[in-house]
């Protein structure tokens, strides 16, 4: 008895393993897996729209905390690998280089992404290829406290932040709080200046001079801050109203409401000496096709993108978790036109820079995150840790090579 | 009787294969999988369509181990040291009191010390960088604004960075040299402590010439493992200072961390598993020489 049980057992190991290596059937096309790293909202949201838009499709949404790193590990490989993946823009030119995306614009009409937001539309571009469908977007937005700042007093200036910060600061509050030694975070001040971090060539600090003095004036500023720069802290301080001020993302503002802040949102300040406004980077989130997906099931995952283009889904993400759609005819509608949250995103999108989606940029986060630590936090000399994290990005960009 | 005994092998091997097999699959295919990868260009351009290019890696990543590397190799030395010597003079003397004869509620003292074990150490890390060390909201710095002093930023350079890394390295390490100690401990034949009690020994004396000698051979396994564990340790000082996004200002790195941030960041992974490799020989060569002394000794 034991040894059929074991030779059945062995049988459907058999069997199993050789279904995996199988092209998928008819029946397989019409199914799609679709790996995000989402709130549960944005997904809810989604789930609902496709199964009413396209019922004819077996849509499967799976969390992956480490998407990322699973892609690169199975992304060539059908039986492991997703169909498509939702995710944000900045990591496109490292899959379209390994090879595993398929452009978008192989399934959508010419003429459909005419309507997107010409920043979510360069943020999805790499090397002129469309490489992902944009659904949302998300960029910082400068937040006060109605109950310590009053409308009246929200600087227009960095200069009367900086004064409004030094007049606000001591005894365990904060005038003005940030995440000011984070690279994502830093780069709006270093456009401010009219810097930045990698151009699209790849080449690191392009204007070294304006990344140098967006370091010296922003020091002014990290001065009346504490001494701790992650995401934790900062956002505790601002949520526990001992910070009047903060530069933060959406993702603060259910936190705020919760926490009973009479939350205000304003354009962000422009810089004195430059006359520009802090352009923060913006991460397009939107969905890529994996190549053997675009093969295999290629009618799918047209039906699907085709849906995904209706304004009526970036409505209903923007109702349903306050996101700013990409397409612009969704600000048409009267209940995202009166979403204050959104609307200011969509305001501060058109000074926005999208993160560079290059390769390289991946270095960078790590050179960026060092200098800014040697200024801020350690105290170091700006020309000096400049001139050092300049030879290391260089170092380890040529070291992906 | 040659025929017998080859046939008995043949049976202990078979018998061992499993085990053997599962050994090859999760630990030596790893090893020689990335022996390969180090010889290959994959990186980000050449992702699936990789080649073979010798040793091209390996000259590229001398250039690793510049003066940082060192510095950082050194700083990894006296991480090592400072560790097992703090972790071990600790766990003698509190699996010693867990020894005493006297004592009472020993079993709830023995959970409460295995407790820092039971939690994930991410979390633990976490736990102790928001909840003791932060500036603004830790219990250190309630303690110091309490007392008078000025809050203190615990993390952010090099010397305070190690100390508060080594505490917390402790925190975690030290039920595992507990619980073996005092396992070996309790192994030891209570009637050589009575003998020399007898003879007029002194709890030094007793400590010197028995329970030292005694345990020596048991916990010299779980010495070598956490010496390994403790020279390649990551967790603990990437997640306490060097987490991207959330850096104190410390310089601190062990030579995992530094190599973390000069050569793994940069997706190349033909690159990075030619430092890997080298790391790996260092400690091999590093282990080989610790068992060698070790079995020189005995």
């Amino acid at each position: 008895m034991k040894r059929i049980v074991s030779a059945l057992l062995c049988l459907c190991l058999c069997l199993g393993l050789a279904s995996c290596g199988q092209k998928p059937d008819a029946e397989g096309t019409k199914k799609l897996t679709i790996w995000h790293d989402k709130e549960d909202a944005v997904i809810e949201a989604l789930s609902d729209y496709l199964s009413a838009a396209v019922p004819d499709l077996e849509i499967t949404f799976e969390k992956k905390t480490s998407l990322t790193d699973s892609l690169k590990l199975v992304g060539n490989d059908p039986a492991a690998a997703p169909d498509l993946f939702i995710f944000a823009h900045d990591k496109i030119g490292v899959f379209a280089e390994m090879g595993i995306l398929t452009p978008v614009t192989e399934f959508l009409e010419e003429d459909t992404l005419t309507d997107f937001l010409p920043m979510t539309l360069a943020a999805a571009t790499y090397e002129d290829q469309v490489y992902q469908l944009p659904l949302y977007f998300e960029t910082l937005l400068f937040m006060y406290n109605r109950r310590y700042m009053q409308d009246d007093e929200v600087p227009s200036t960095t200069e009367e932040l900086l004064s409004y910060a030094q007049a606000n600061t001591g005894r365990g509050r904060y005038g003005f709080v940030e995440q000011h030694s984070t690279a994502y975070y830093s780069a709006a001040w270093i456009h401010g200046f009219g810097g930045s971090i990698i151009d699209e060539d790849g080449v690191p600090f392009p204007d070294p001079q304006a990344v140098k003095d967006a370091l010296a004036y922003h020091l002014k500023f990290v001065a009346l801050m504490p001494g701790e720069t992650e995401y934790n802290t900062v956002n505790t301080l601002f949520l526990e109203g001992k910070a009047d001020a903060t530069i933060g993302g959406p993702w603060l503002v259910p936190s705020a409401r919760d926490a009973g802040i009479d939350l205000g949102i304003a354009p962000m300040p422009t810089v004195d000496e430059t006359g520009k406004a802090l352009a923060p980077y913006s991460g397009v989130q939107g969905i890529h096709v994996l190549r053997f997906a675009a093969e295999d099931k290629k009618e799918a995952v047209q039906e699907l993108l085709t849906a995904l283009t209706a304004p009526s889904v970036g409505i209903d993400l923007a109702l349903a978790s306050g996101c700013a759609p990409a397409n612009a005819l969704c600000y048409d509608d009267s209940r995202v036109a009166g979403d204050e949250f959104v609307q200011a995103m969509r305001t501060t999108a058109e000074i926005a820079v999208p993160m560079p989606n290059i390769p390289e940029m991946d270095v960078m986060w790590t050179v960026v995150g060092n200098l800014l630590t040697d200024v801020n936090l350690s105290g170091k000399d700006i020309d000096s840790s400049f001139s050092t994290a300049a030879d290391k990005a260089k170092e380890l960009i040529d070291a992906m090579k | 009787m040659k025929k017998r005994k080859a046939k008995n092998t043949a049976v202990s091997y078979l018998w061992s294969a499993p085990s053997l097999l599962l050994i090859a699959l999760m630990v030596v295919f790893p090893i020689l999988y990335t022996g390969y990868v180090s010889l290959t260009n994959m990186n980000v351009y050449h992702w699936f369509d990789f080649t073979i290019v010798g040793i091209d890696n390996y000259i590229r990543a001398l250039f690793v181990f510049d003066s940082g590397f060192l510095t950082a190799l050194l700083a990894t030395l006296l991480w090592t040291v400072v560790n097992m010597a703090v972790q071990l003079v600790i766990a003698f003397v509190l699996a010693s009191l867990l020894n005493n004869q006297k004592l009472r509620l020993r079993k709830l003292y023995k959970t409460l010390l295995m407790f820092p074990w039971a939690m994930p150490g991410y979390v633990s890390i976490l736990l102790w960088k928001t909840g003791m060390f932060n500036t603004q909201f830790g219990l250190f710095n309630q303690w110091m604004e309490k007392a008078g002093f000025t809050a203190a930023r615990w993390l952010s350079n090099d010397v305070s960075a190690f100390l508060c890394c080594t505490l917390v390295n402790l925190w975690l390490a030290l039920p595992f040299m507990i619980m073996i100690m005092d396992g070996a401990m309790q192994s030891i034949d209570r009637s050589y402590f009575e003998s020399a009690l007898l003879d007029g020994a002194n709890w030094l004396e007793r400590t010197r010439f028995i329970t030292i000698p005694a345990i020596r051979p048991i916990i010299a396994p779980a010495v070598i493992i956490t010496i390994f564990t403790t020279f390649k340790q990551f967790d603990v000082v990437y997640l306490l200072t060097q987490q991207a996004g959330a850096k104190t200002g410390s310089g601190f790195h062990t030579i995992l961390t530094y190599t973390y941030e000069n050569a793994f960041v940069t997706n190349n992974y033909g690159y990075s598993s030619a430092i890997s490799i080298i790391i790996f020989i260092m400690l091999i060569v590093f282990s080989a020489k610790y068992q060698l002394r070790e079995e020189g000794d005995e």
